[in-house]
């Protein structure tokens, strides 16, 4: 950037030499490669190590940007600064090389040295290096037409002379405003640290307080004198106001307006004319306007003028007043500007140099922190001091008489400085002007040889007209009052490093930044320092609020970026107009050079994007887009091989089950001499699907967590572990135990895992896979028992199951066709190819009749049977028996007995007849079959039916009779009595098995009905009802 | 070393010589191997006891001294080749009284076993016998009828066993190739050594079973207890074998290296025969064997504490 910071001792001396010989100039700065860091000569110097250490500085500038990664384009890059500086340097070289130093110079006030003087130095001799060769070569010859008032050429010289010096006045203004411009733009881009923030506080307190008390002091002393000042000033200002005002002080009392308000008027009219015009004093609008604004700047260098700001209390140095012979302080010059008590610029000049050099001289140890401020306010006073017109203020009459005299040299006239403000008033004393530059004439051509020579001689390191001042004072310099500038300069010198180190410190942009945001920073700071006492929160302070306009201030901050950032994103610009939308209001608009984070009340938070705010009601759009239906299948088994072979396990065990059920069925009715369909229930097991959790919507990335979701999908592929390992049912208990150890082991399992992953760098030495098989191995598992659990219990389970069920099938086709050839006997034999054919007419598809529910049980598809009569070998007994019992009726009619008429069934008719014991017993039977005739026993379906009573070989019956299975009108038997529960008939359909009383004992395969075994679940349900 | 402490010296002895121990181990040897065997028979018992009273029962049955042992696959599978070949011989000897020669012979039975196995075609009739010991974890358990047998299904389970077993008598018919016939005779008398077979009181009475489970345990507990007991004998030997191969090398090496600095050798220098092997093999066997697997103590992991290791099955 600028490597003017070092600048090296030999500067001054380098310099001087040149000036010395204006021809070698060139040759010497091309000579001066050592020195060679100022404007012009940048470009030209090639030190390698500086260059390299530009570079990487800007490198590392680059750096310090990417480390705040930012999603506004517009604040990322470093080309920003960039920009900045290359700005600044184009603005520079488009002016005078010169200009561009200065322009450096000026941009970091406070850094500035003693040395650096030099560069003023440098900066007026190179600014006019274009008009030295105009104006200082003739001089010698000059003399002749000095005399004369309006020497042509001369005068012209000094108006290009003073043109000149204005130009680089308002170069250096708007170097400084540019530089003031570099930091505005550059603001964005930098980050500032609150760390001076009380140190602004502190200094501007003061500040205030010594304007407060300049103030009041110069108001009271001229308290009274004020009306006639102020009443001076005004008809001081312009001869037509002169006459003007005089008019209206002699009809004063015919003017219906105040004085103050005359004297606004007043000044509104002569706007361009300060209050330190003065008709009668020439020249002192112009040194006070100057000196004032250069009394001004210095104190609003915070940073180094707190300790100057006012007298130096006695208290804190008690034996100051006995070193210190003539203190001063800035609010003393302050005062004395406003009492005009100075004559003339070296007056005023004199008096600042005296404050710091007291200071010096005070504190005369080196490494006093008070004298760096010192220095500091000695340097900037150099840099200030130019700007003041050095003029001898006299009075009007006595210049009138001067002029007449026409003769006398004056002082000023060899000034080419112009006070910055005089330009104002330049128009309206027009004669003054003409008088004074015919007044300066004279001066160049005595008194700038000596200067030149003098310089050329002794190499004073001083300021040029600062110089010259000295000499047009007081032609010795070692008059009675010392030089300021070359003893400072000495100092300066001794403890160079010392300020080095301090310069080196500083950032021009920071400094600059500094300096611009000073009071906006300290106002800030002493509101927040409010908010405390004692350091404590100070409950008595208003509360913080939130102000519309700050946050309105805040969005358009963000809005720019935004603007600026909207090639790249378009979005963000919508956003940025529609957020103006909300806070559009009136806006006193405050341009506040303090970045957002100084106020975080107003700070907005960013809104995500997808929603956004409608224009008047605050609403948020909750359309919002990362608002979605989460991905099915989270909680349920993933498909894989693995899960694929288990379930087809299961599957498997499952139709085998039904072969069992089967079997045992089959078995049953071979040992049962009765069957009823209800008797055996269907085993019919429901294929397992997992049931997923309901859709629900998630507005975020990553892992869906949910603790009691998650149980319950582990809790189910517990039980889907458990069924697979053969346990239809299981207490609930059980799998929440195993679930709770299953949790527990799992966790272990990760931590574990995590504890690899989370090792420090330095001691990682696993891959990841290994990690994994750590974890495992920790936790007692590892891929050979894992692999031994899948081939095992799983595959070889597979197949196992696969032989089992082959083994049941062929087990059951044996079990419902035996082989024929072993039965024979009893000439079923002759019926070759099975019992089909025996059950002859297949009556008992005709009749729709399933006698075992094999149609139920599914095995006619299964068998391919084409009827669904009883297989013979079952029906072997009973088919005997009801043989026998057609043989006995057969037998009964050859004997020619008639069958007894059938009974006729019992109606309300029929019972009119009856004893009353029976009566009531039939009426109730009646009654609850709804009046429908009572049925026989014997006409009851054969199922329904009691069995007969068989009269044991002994003749007698020994035991009474066994009650029937249904319990229900079992005394009832006796002849006429027919069965009461007038039954559907039981070839309907099975009734469901809940209702009917059926002997538990018989129902050994209803493992499946789970709302008979009480406390016990299946997976199935688990499953069903997981989600 | 008292008698009365060690009673089973020259069966142990006569088992580690099937088992490849060719030297005659000290009775320091033998003793620590009875104690670490008892030690396992006790803990046996006593886990037995803990499954039938969870099981509600006083009397410890077969299946809980299978349980003990079910992660051992090859382990069980033999075990049940004992058993039901154990089953043959007594029908077999019951239907002919004439043709067994006496009480069936555990080393027989193996032996018949392996016969089968290699064989594979028996005598028909034994092998229709030959009744298959189901156990409550099997598969068939799974449902409610009875799983019909089939005859020539053979489990893979059992072909993984069986290799393991053929694996052996590989071992052992290498081993007896070179055998004479007395050698041979002596390792047929050897392979018979049982601490059961005809030794049932002396066998309860040095396991404790008065005092470690109540009931009065069944022939075949203490049959399958004389096997597993068997299996232990010959794990630890193997074991200790490697051990001390392992210890040998080492000797070796080191004598070599010393040998090169020394350079001397005496004119009747006599390599050194076989060692026997020793205590200090046979406790390294142990440890080794007794090493508490990561899966004990998973459950324990992040939580702190003493994990008890309890005494490992061999």
């Amino acid at each position: 950037m600028n490597n003017n910071n070092l600048l090296p001792a030999s500067w001054s001396r380098q310099l001087s030499t040149r000036d010395d010989v204006t021809v070698l100039a060139e040759r010497t700065r091309t000579n001066s490669i050592e020195t060679g860091v100022e404007g012009g000569d940048k470009d030209d110097v090639v030190d390698p190590t500086i260059a390299a250490f530009r570079q990487r500085y800007n490198i590392f500038e680059k750096r310090i940007a990417m480390m705040f990664d930012t999603r506004r384009p517009c604040c990322a890059p470093p080309d920003m600064e960039f920009a900045a500086l290359e700005l600044n340097d184009d603005f520079s070289s488009a002016n005078v090389d010169a200009s561009g130093n200065s322009a450096a110079d000026n941009a970091r006030p406070p850094a500035r040295k003693l040395d650096d003087d030099d560069d003023y130095d440098f900066d007026d001799d190179e600014d006019e290096e274009d008009t030295k060769p105009k104006a200082h070569p003739p001089l010698p010859f000059k003399p002749a037409s000095s005399l004369s008032q309006s020497s042509e050429p001369s005068s012209g010289n000094i108006i290009d002379a003073k043109k000149s010096a204005v130009a680089t006045r308002e170069k250096l203004e708007a170097d400084r405003k540019a530089a003031e411009e570099a930091v505005k733009r550059a603001l964005p881009s930098m980050f500032f640290t609150l760390e001076n923030d009380r140190d602004a506080m502190l200094e501007q307190q003061k500040l205030e307080e010594s304007d407060r008390q300049v103030n009041a002091e110069t108001n009271a002393a001229q308290g009274n004198a004020l009306g006639k000042l102020s009443s001076a000033n005004l008809g001081a200002s312009s001869l037509t106001l002169k006459h003007l005002i005089a008019r209206i002080d002699a009809k004063r009392e015919k003017v219906e307006v105040s004085d103050m308000e005359l004297r606004n008027l007043m000044s509104e009219v002569r706007k361009n004319r300060s209050k330190w015009a003065n008709e009668d004093k020439i020249g002192q609008e112009d040194l006070y306007e100057a000196a004032e604004k250069v009394v001004l700047e210095l104190r609003a260098l915070t940073e180094h003028s707190t300790a100057f700001l006012n007298k130096v209390n006695k208290r804190e140095a008690p034996d100051y007043l006995t070193i210190i012979k003539h203190p001063m302080d800035l609010g003393t010059v302050m005062k004395k500007l406003k009492g005009h008590q100075y004559k003339s610029k070296k007056d005023f000049v004199e008096d600042l140099n005296l404050i710091w050099q007291n200071c010096l001289t005070y504190n005369a140890e080196p490494s006093h922190y008070l004298r760096k401020h010192a220095k500091a306010m000695q340097k900037a006073t150099q840099k200030f001091i130019p700007l003041i017109p050095d003029i001898v203020i006299r009075d009007r009459a006595e210049v009138e008489l001067e002029e007449a005299g026409a003769l006398e040299v004056d002082a000023e006239g060899e000034s080419d400085d112009e006070p910055i403000m005089s330009s104002r008033g330049r128009k309206a004393p027009g004669t003054k002007k003409t008088r004074k530059g015919a007044r300066l004439e004279g001066t160049p051509e005595v008194k700038a040889p000596v200067v030149n020579l003098l310089r050329a001689d002794s190499n004073p390191p001083g300021n040029d007209s600062q110089v010259s001042v000295g000499i047009n004072g007081f032609p010795t310099p070692s008059g009675s009052t010392p030089i300021p500038n070359g003893l400072a300069h000495s100092i300066s010198q001794m403890d160079i490093d010392h300020d080095r180190v301090d310069d080196d410190t500083h950032d021009v942009e920071y400094q600059t930044w500094k300096t611009l945001t000073k009071k906006a920073r300290a106002k800030v700071a002493s509101e927040r320092h409010k908010l405390f006492r004692d350091n404590h929160l100070n409950p008595e302070e208003p509360a913080l609020l939130r102000s519309r306009d700050d946050m309105g201030r805040f969005l358009r901050n963000e809005e720019k970026h935004a603007r600026s950032a909207q090639d790249a994103d378009d979005n963000s610009m919508e956003q940025g107009s529609s957020n103006t939308k909300l806070v559009d209001t009136e806006q006193t608009d405050v341009e506040e050079l303090l970045p957002d984070y100084y106020d975080p009340l107003a700070a907005v938070p960013e809104l995500p994007s997808g929603v956004s705010w409608y224009g008047e009601g605050d609403e948020v759009d909750l359309q919002d887009d990362d608002l979605r239906l989460a991905p099915r299948g989270i909680f349920t088994q993933p498909k894989s091989e693995l899960s694929r072979r288990m379930d087809a396990n299961i599957k498997q065990m499952q139709e085998t089950r039904k072969l069992c059920s089967k079997i045992g069925v089959i078995k049953q009715m071979q040992v049962q001499t009765q069957m009823y369909s209800n008797q055996f229930t269907k085993y019919d097991p429901k294929e397992f699907i997992e049931a997923d959790v309901e859709d629900f919507v998630v507005s975020e990335g990553g892992p869906i967590m949910c603790a009691t979701v998650a149980r319950a999908a582990l809790q189910k592929s517990v039980g889907k572990i458990f069924y697979h390992a053969g346990f239809e049912e299981f207490q609930p208990t059980a799998i929440d135990a195993v679930t709770d150890i299953a949790v527990d082991y799992f966790q272990k399992l990760s931590k574990t895992l995590m504890v690899y992953q989370e090792a420090p760098q330095h001691q990682r030495k696993f891959e990841p896979e290994e990690m994994l098989l750590h974890a495992l191995y920790e936790n007692g598992a590892d891929v050979e028992s894992l692999d031994t659990y899948i081939k095992d219990d799983i595959e070889r389970l597979g197949s196992k199951l696969n032989g089992i069920h082959q083994r049941m099938k062929t087990h059951l086709t044996e079990l419902l066709r035996p082989a024929l050839q072993d039965v024979g006997g009893d000439g079923s034999r002759m019926f070759n190819d099975g019992s089909e054919q025996f059950v002859g007419g297949d009556f008992a598809e005709d009749i729709g009749d399933d006698f075992f529910g094999f149609k139920e049980l599914g095995l006619d598809k299964e068998f391919g049977l084409s009827s669904l009569s009883v297989p013979l070998h079952l029906l072997q007994g009973r088919m005997h028996s009801t043989y026998q019992t057609q043989n006995t009726s057969a037998v009964a009619l050859a004997d020619g007995y008639k069958p007894p008429p059938p009974f006729e069934p019992v109606t309300h008719e029929l019972l009119e007849r009856e004893i009353l014991l029976v009566k009531s017993f039939f009426l109730e039977r009646l009654h609850a079959s709804n009046g429908e005739p009572l049925v026989e026993d014997e006409d009851l379906p054969v199922k329904q039916r009691l069995p007969k009573p068989r009269l044991p070989p002994s003749g007698k019956i020994l035991a009474p009779r066994k009650r029937p299975m249904h319990g229900q009108g079992g005394n009832s038997k006796k002849k006429k009595k027919p069965n009461p529960p007038a039954p559907p008939p039981p070839k309907a359909a099975p009734l469901p098995s809940k209702g009917v009383a059926m002997d538990r004992s018989l129902s050994k395969i209803s493992e499946a009905d789970g709302d008979g075994n009480g406390g016990m679940m299946s997976p199935e349900s688990l499953v069903g009802g997981g989600g | 070393m008292s008698n009365d402490k060690f009673k089973y010296r020259v069966e142990i002895q006569q088992m580690m010589f099937v088992s490849g121990e060719t030297g005659e181990p000290s009775a320091e040897t033998t003793g620590i191997i009875e104690e670490i065997v008892r030690g396992q028979v006790i803990e046996m018992l006593q886990q037995c006891t803990n499954l039938a009273s969870r099981r509600g029962s006083r009397s410890i049955s077969t299946d809980d001294l299978i349980f003990l042992i079910r992660h051992d696959k090859a382990k069980v599978s033999r075990l049940r080749t004992y058993l039901s070949w154990k089953d043959v011989r007594k029908t077999a000897k019951d239907n002919d009284p004439s043709g067994g020669a006496g009480a069936p012979d555990p080393a027989d039975i193996l032996d018949d076993a392996a016969a089968g196995i290699a064989g594979g075609a028996g005598p028909v009739q034994m092998r229709q016998k030959k009744a298959k010991i189901g156990l409550p974890w099997e598969v068939a358990s799974f449902f409610s009828e009875q799983v019909p047998e089939r005859e020539e299904d053979e489990d893979e389970d059992e072909v993984e066993a069986n290799a393991a077993t053929l694996q052996r008598l590989k071992n052992a018919d290498e081993r007896t190739r070179g055998m004479t016939r007395d050698e041979y005779v002596h390792w047929s008398e050897c392979r018979q050594a049982s601490f059961t077979f005809r030794k049932g009181k002396r066998f309860r009475e040095w396991a404790g079973f008065g005092t470690v489970t109540d009931a009065k345990p069944n022939d075949d507990i203490v049959d399958i207890l004389g096997f597993l007991t068997f299996e232990i004998v010959q794990t630890l030997t193997e074991e200790a074998l490697k051990v001390k191969e392992l210890e040998d090398q080492v000797l070796l090496e080191s004598r070599e290296k010393s040998k090169k600095r020394k350079r001397e050798k005496f004119l009747f220098h006599a390599e050194e025969g076989r060692t026997p092997i020793e205590p200090r093999h046979v406790e390294e066997a142990f440890r080794r064997l007794q090493v508490p697997k990561p899966k004990s103590r998973a459950m324990r992991n992040f939580s702190g504490g003493v994990v008890k290791s309890k005494l490992t099955l061999v």
